[in-house]
């Protein structure tokens, strides 16, 4: 009966959160009913064991400890209370419901829902405001397996290391940031000694944890905006001049920023001065515009838009 | 609903139980709405509970659940007094969902849901400014906002758009049905008076709006409703009858399979690719081709459209 098994399962927890000092699997048997006897039986280990994996999974901290002054020495059961417990973070009602609005309209595809929430003290009466319909936007994040460990690692300074283009990396993980529809992981790549971004799908194979508290760098802020395709890659940066018809101007001054405008033509149409380190990136995005935008300098990266463009039309 | 298992129904009595302990004496109606039971479930719940507690199991080490006037009390459970900590699976989707909302443009910075964030990250040792960065796409505050609230008005809009696959702009009439973020872009789905057809349309091309006072065309609230089922029904996916094109990619042009939804790949050795895909309007086309440049070629479907785009760009550059 499942009923049984829940009462089984709380008192195990109460038990064990109770307990003054570890407590043996026979100890256990005695004090909690409901467990198939003797305990030396396969059905009570078999029962028990399901238990522990039951608490675990639920992030319930079971820790295995030797029990004092036992002879033989043997080692028991606990759960640290101070380990246990939520601190209460004090969330005024309009708070709560809040967050509770967000987790309605953010779906992180994949992970566990609404047990977060109850912890919190569950869905707060209606009338508790914050549901303004102008907030209510449906965005679906994706997850992939390695968001929870990762997020963990960079909430306790954990350095990872995992494969990634056929080389093995070593980063200290400052943050997670979700751009562009992907997912990064930004921090500090320990065998090239600076900052990196890893995009969580292009991960290979498992992410290893080293030892917790024991990534050394201060995270660097966050960037305002995430860089552009073409500021990605090493060296200096060449300032590339971009003109943008009237009719794309606007959607490019969405996307680039009036910060980066380097002149408001009569016509209407925009000059842009953007710094380029990768030049296939820039191109890409220049010829995003067909007709409608010009590389006006410098030369260099005039010619060579120029000159691939006439490798088409030739061919 | 299928019955929850004893791990899920222990998850929750362990957030109820201390709810409940600290609320002293609120309403059953309240914890059902709170944790989201039914109130015969929740009573079968309670009735576990009272068989609980700790060795010797005598009344003294018993919780004490007491129900009274519709209102119910539990007592002696001090260990079972504050709410498991969250999982880092719980933490993060919190996280998460709170971040996304808080970068939906517009959002205030200094409303409820960030302060609760705030609040929530002190709990977990974490500053969620610092650890987790969300983008959902920019777009203009109020031309979300006022797609939203043609959606949930139920008005028509009239939109200036530009179609990136034709390269042209448009004017047109929709119904808004939902607005929402996917990949990195803000999307509008809607039923399209010009198509007559359900269409998405991403809000960053979006040049204007005029919202119309009633929805266009006819007043019939029956068949306003039928295209609104087919907006909320249509998953944008390419026909089979839309034009496919084959190319064949050099090495440095393998990226297209992991960005473009390709239908099939064939392996040509050296590294090179064949693949086959949907071919979308001719500017989408075109602008793969010159973005793939000599490390693409159009084998079926796309007869001399790199060579002629080429030479439109070019002409800007003083020769062709």
């Amino acid at each position: 009966m499942a009923s049984s098994r829940l009462e089984r399962l709380l008192n195990l927890t109460a038990a064990l959160l109770t307990a003054p000092r570890p407590l043996t699997a026979a100890e256990v048997a005695e004090r909690v009913p409901g467990y198939p006897l003797p305990t030396g039986s396969p059905t009570f280990k078999r029962a028990f064991e399901r238990d522990k994996d039951s608490l675990r999974d639920m992030g319930i901290p079971l820790v295995l400890a030797p029990v004092e002054g036992a002879d033989p020495p043997v080692e028991g059961y606990v759960i640290p209370r101070d380990q246990y417990e939520l601190r209460d973070p004090g969330l005024e009602p309009d708070e709560l419901a809040a967050l509770h609005l967000a987790a309605a309209a953010v779906e992180l595809e994949g992970l566990r829902g609404s047990s977060a929430l109850w912890k919190l003290g569950g869905a707060p009466p209606e009338g508790n405001g914050a549901t303004d319909a102008a907030t209510a936007a449906v965005a679906p994040l994706p997850a992939t397996p390695l968001l929870v460990p990762l997020f963990e690692a960079v909430a306790e300074r954990t350095p990872v290391s995992f494969t990634y283009r056929d080389e093995d990396r070593e980063v200290e993980p400052w943050r997670l940031a979700f751009r562009r529809g992907h997912w990064y992981l930004e921090g500090h790549d320990r065998a090239r000694g600076a900052e990196r971004q890893f995009r969580l799908d292009r991960v290979e194979g498992e992410v290893a944890l080293g030892t917790p508290g024991t990534a050394a760098t201060t995270p660097a802020p966050a960037r305002a905006g995430a860089p552009r395709p073409w500021q990605y890659g090493e060296g200096d940066p060449v300032v590339a001049s971009l003109l943008v018809d009237a009719d794309q101007a606007p959607w490019a001054l969405d996307r680039l920023g009036d910060d980066v405008v380097a002149e408001h033509r009569t016509d209407g149409s925009l000059v842009f001065a953007l710094p380029v380190t990768n030049r296939e990136a820039f191109r890409s995005f220049v010829l995003g515009f067909l007709d409608h935008a010009e590389v006006l300098g410098p030369p260099e990266l005039r010619d060579d838009l120029a000159a691939w463009l006439r490798a088409l039309t030739a061919a | 609903m299928p019955r929850p298992n004893a791990d899920d129904r222990l998850r929750r009595l362990l957030a109820l139980v201390p709810w409940v302990v600290a609320a002293d004496g609120p309403r059953l109606e309240e914890v059902c709405a709170r944790f989201g039971i039914g109130e015969d479930e929740l009573l079968a719940e309670l009735d576990t509970v009272f068989l609980c507690g700790v060795h010797p199991f005598t009344p003294d080490a018993l919780i004490d659940v007491d129900i009274e006037g519709g209102r119910v009390w539990i007592r002696y459970a001090d260990y079972f007094s504050r709410p498991l900590r969250l999982t880092p699976e719980e933490a993060l989707q919190l996280v998460a969902a709170g971040a996304a909302l808080l970068a939906v443009p517009g959002a205030d910075p200094e409303g409820p849901l960030a302060r609760g964030l705030a609040r929530l990250a002190g709990v977990l040792g974490v500053e969620v400014a610092d650890a987790l960065d969300v983008e959902l796409g920019t777009v203009s505050p109020a031309l979300l906002d006022t797609l939203r609230a043609a959606a949930d008005e139920g008005r028509s809009v009239e939109i200036d758009y530009y179609a990136y696959g034709r390269d042209a702009r448009t004017r047109r009439v929709v119904d808004p049905e939902a607005v929402y973020a996917a990949e990195g872009e803000w999307y509008l789905s809607a039923w399209c008076h010009l198509a007559e057809a359900p269409r998405r349309f991403r809000v960053d091309r979006i040049r204007g709006t005029r919202v119309l006072d009633r929805p266009e065309g006819d007043a019939d609230g029956a068949a306003r409703r039928r295209r609104r089922e087919a907006v909320s029904r249509t998953v944008f996916e390419p026909s089979p009858d839309d034009p496919r094109v084959v190319l064949e990619l050099e090495p440095q042009a393998r990226w297209v399979v992991e960005q473009y939804p390709v239908e099939e790949v064939e392996e040509l050795g050296d590294g090179r690719l064949r693949v086959r895909l949907v071919a979308g309007e001719r500017a989408w086309l075109e602008r793969l081709l010159l973005r793939l440049g000599r490390y693409g070629r159009a084998v079926e479907g796309a007869d001399g459209v790199a060579a002629a785009a080429a030479g439109r760009v070019l002409a800007r550059y003083g020769d062709r």
